[in-house]
């Protein structure tokens, strides 16, 4: 009975298709109690953020599980089946778990090595968990708690996660290694561009209060403040505004330079603290010696790209890494999960053996019809002790092949050698 | 128990050294708890082994060139570990463990003995001199760690240098509150300690020659904290330039001591 996911990310559907089989929080309730209908499904998780929506299953059949997911997920969609299907994967037993490792870690994110999915992964399993009583059984819980290790130890143990991931995230860690943090730090926006908003809203998470845009139609520039929490200045403020800001972004679209090495040196006076001018405009809004005015750390959209590549390189390096950890802990959930193989072999093996026991007990014992109760009752306790002592050392042996990649075979002599079949049972345990 | 709690203590801090040269190497942006963890243990062993010492030989290791040393590496540790509680600062080890490290290296090397002869300055006066002077030595060396790494972070940042320094190093504004903590806490313990050892002298002592080795250091070393906290102070010498005087401050100071322990009398009774 394998584990299984069906799903769709970035990867596989651009954003206007992910976007329509997004299980919102309060639907995801539904999603599961649907496709938990289908009986051979035992257990399921569903995993929805910006970037993918993908159904985790226990499931007896998980062809037929997989189907019955595809179903749903393409009637959420308002997309036929094979419509559907398209955009969708699917990953079975091993795969399985090595792909949600890997969405936990990050390697599967938009931006290699993110953080913020750890968190989802585990909201997605906790919200199953307490909202949707049967969905989480042994199995999804141990495959989920296995993630979130996994994906603990990949984000203390490397550095897949570190540096910059896009300019606006480069001009943010720029500005905190010379502020430290941002929070209560000015920053003020030259211009309405995306990038500009872009990186302003960025700074403007990582804390920084009071943002200006000044820009030269006043309408532009409220509307892009008001998208990021900003105040709109008007273009004449600029200068008088300068003097008092610990960060400023230039994004004109101006031809020649705005900002020269003689205006911000006037503007900023006897201003001892230091500020961080991030020019991201093509051409240059900032003259290149206004980097030599104490104080001031220029940086154009090519330093930007400068931190963002240095980060990815060294963040690839830590793939390696990674992974490693991945196949260790896929490794070990599939030595456990293997292991549950065992189970319904060793339930069989005992009730035969104790039914066996049983049989041969009381034709014994109604030959002695003179023999009290209490006697009977410890001849009873007596052989069932002995038959337990007498299958501790198979039931531990059939474990033990059971997790053993190689051990299928004498599974299978096991099976023989005591007349089992191994099917009855199942999913118990 | 004395000397083996004291190598354990080195290993310990050279563990936690080599862990930061590693974070360092790689880039990370700040050495985990590993670094702490070997430094907090060895902390642990060192505190150990000098309150061994103090049982054993019934004196405080306050005197005598070994303990005095391993005291003033205790101290240099202290202040690690302070700066290590908040991870934007944590990096300072870098710079301070190798500072204790020698120290430790030295209090053993030379032997952790009490003074051989008992001094006529001693008492409460004593420990309370000793113990803020180093603990004015041990602000010293944390504000001039961290003006170092502010001088190297300001270059690094003003040259576009986005590699190991970039990312090990702390922000500017981490590393200035730094250096604006050690000489906070180290410039009133140093007077303090000094005022001790002078107010003890015109009380009960003969006047001190302005040559003995240990006047020499202490008109140095609050000398230069002097000038490191001037250049904080003034407004043209904020940033890079305060930090140059302030790791300067540190170098006049060791350099001072390092030629006075050479030149010293040998008689093993002060920490010179």
């Amino acid at each position: 009975m394998p584990v299984a996911v069906v799903g769709t990310s970035h990867r596989t559907a651009p954003i206007e298709v992910r976007e329509r089989f997004y299980v919102m929080e309060g639907r995801a309730e539904s999603a599961v109690a649907r496709v938990l209908c289908e009986k051979r499904v035992q257990e399921c998780i569903v995993l929805s953020t910006c970037n993918r929506t993908e159904y985790y299953l226990h499931a007896a059949d998980p062809g037929a599980a997989e189907r019955a997911v595809t179903e749903a997920m393409a009637e959420q969609a308002g997309l036929s089946p094979e419509r559907a299907a398209g955009y969708l994967y699917d990953h079975t037993g091993r795969d399985c778990v090595v792909h949600l490792f890997r969405v936990t870690c990050g390697i599967d994110s938009l931006v290699l090595g993110e953080h913020q999915i750890q968190g989802q992964v585990k909201t997605a399993y906790l919200r199953a968990r307490e909202r949707i009583p049967g969905s989480v059984g042994p199995v999804l819980h141990r495959l989920f708690q296995s993630a979130m290790a996994v994906g603990g130890r990949v984000r203390t143990e490397t550095r897949i996660g570190e540096g910059a991931a896009s300019v606006p995230s480069a001009a943010t860690r720029l500005a905190e290694k010379v502020f430290g943090s941002l929070r209560g730090r000015v920053a003020m926006v030259l211009g309405a561009g995306e990038m500009g908003k872009l990186t302003l809203a960025c700074l403007v998470r990582e804390g920084v209060e009071g943002a200006l845009v000044a820009s030269r139609t006043l309408e532009r520039a409220e509307r892009v403040a008001r998208s990021v929490g900003a105040r709109a200045v008007p273009i004449e403020e600029f200068w008088g505004a300068f003097g008092r800001v610990d960060i400023v972004v230039t994004s004109t679209g101006s031809p020649s330079p705005i900002l020269s090495a003689r205006r911000v040196r006037a503007a900023r006076g006897s201003v001892g603290r230091p500020l961080v001018v991030l020019d991201i405009a093509l051409p240059r809004d900032v003259e290149p010696d206004v980097g030599r005015v104490p104080g001031v750390f220029l940086y154009n959209v090519d330093d930007l790209q400068r931190v963002v590549d240095s980060a990815e390189a060294e963040r690839a390096t830590e793939l390696d890494v990674a992974r490693t950890l991945i196949a260790e802990h896929a490794e070990a959930f599939w030595r456990w999960y293997r292991a549950r193989e065992a189970i319904p072999l060793i339930r069989q093996l005992r009730s035969a053996a104790e039914a066996m026991r049983r049989a041969e007990i009381e034709e014994v014992l109604r030959e002695m019809d003179s023999l009290a109760e209490e006697d009977r009752e410890r001849i009873h306790r007596a052989t069932r002790q002995l038959l337990a002592k007498l299958l501790h050392a198979p039931t531990v042996a059939l474990r033990r092949l059971a997790a053993d990649p190689d051990g299928l075979e004498a599974l299978d002599v096991a099976k023989r050698l005591f007349q089992l079949d191994g099917g009855e049972g199942r999913g118990g345990g | 128990m004395i000397l083996g709690s004291h190598l354990a203590a080195l290993l310990c801090y050279l563990a936690a050294w080599v862990t930061h040269l590693e974070f360092f190497r790689r880039g990370r942006s700040s050495p985990d708890g590993r670094a702490v963890g070997a430094t907090s243990a060895g902390f642990v062993f060192h505190l150990a082994g000098l309150v061994a010492f103090a049982l054993h030989e019934r004196a405080l290791p306050l005197v005598g060139v070994g303990p005095a040393s391993s005291t003033l590496a205790l101290a240099v540790v202290a202040f690690t570990l302070g700066a290590a509680v908040r991870p934007d600062t944590r990096a300072s080890g870098l710079f301070l463990l190798p500072l204790a490290v020698a120290l430790l290296a030295e209090a053993i090397l030379v032997g952790l003995h009490p003074a051989p002869r008992q001094l006529a300055f001693r008492g409460p006066w004593l420990v309370l001199h000793v113990t803020t002077v180093f603990a004015g030595f041990a602000g010293l060396a944390l504000a001039s760690a961290a003006s170092a790494m502010y001088v190297l972070q300001f270059r690094t940042l003003k040259r576009k240098e986005f590699g190991s320094v970039f990312r090990f190093f702390p922000s500017l504004d981490a590393l200035d509150r730094l250096g604006g903590l050690g000489l906070g806490i180290g410039f009133p313990a140093l007077s303090v300690g000094l005022l001790a050892g002078w107010g003890w002298t015109l009380t009960y002592g003969p006047t001190l020659p302005p040559d003995d080795p240990q006047v020499v250091l202490a008109v140095v070393a609050w000398g230069s904290y002097l000038a490191a906290i001037g250049a904080r102070l003034s407004p043209r010498w904020r940033g890079p330039r305060a930090a140059l005087v302030s790791a300067a401050a540190f170098v006049a100071t060791a350099l001072a001591f390092v030629v006075l322990r050479l030149l010293a009398d040998g008689t093993g009774d002060s920490f010179l």
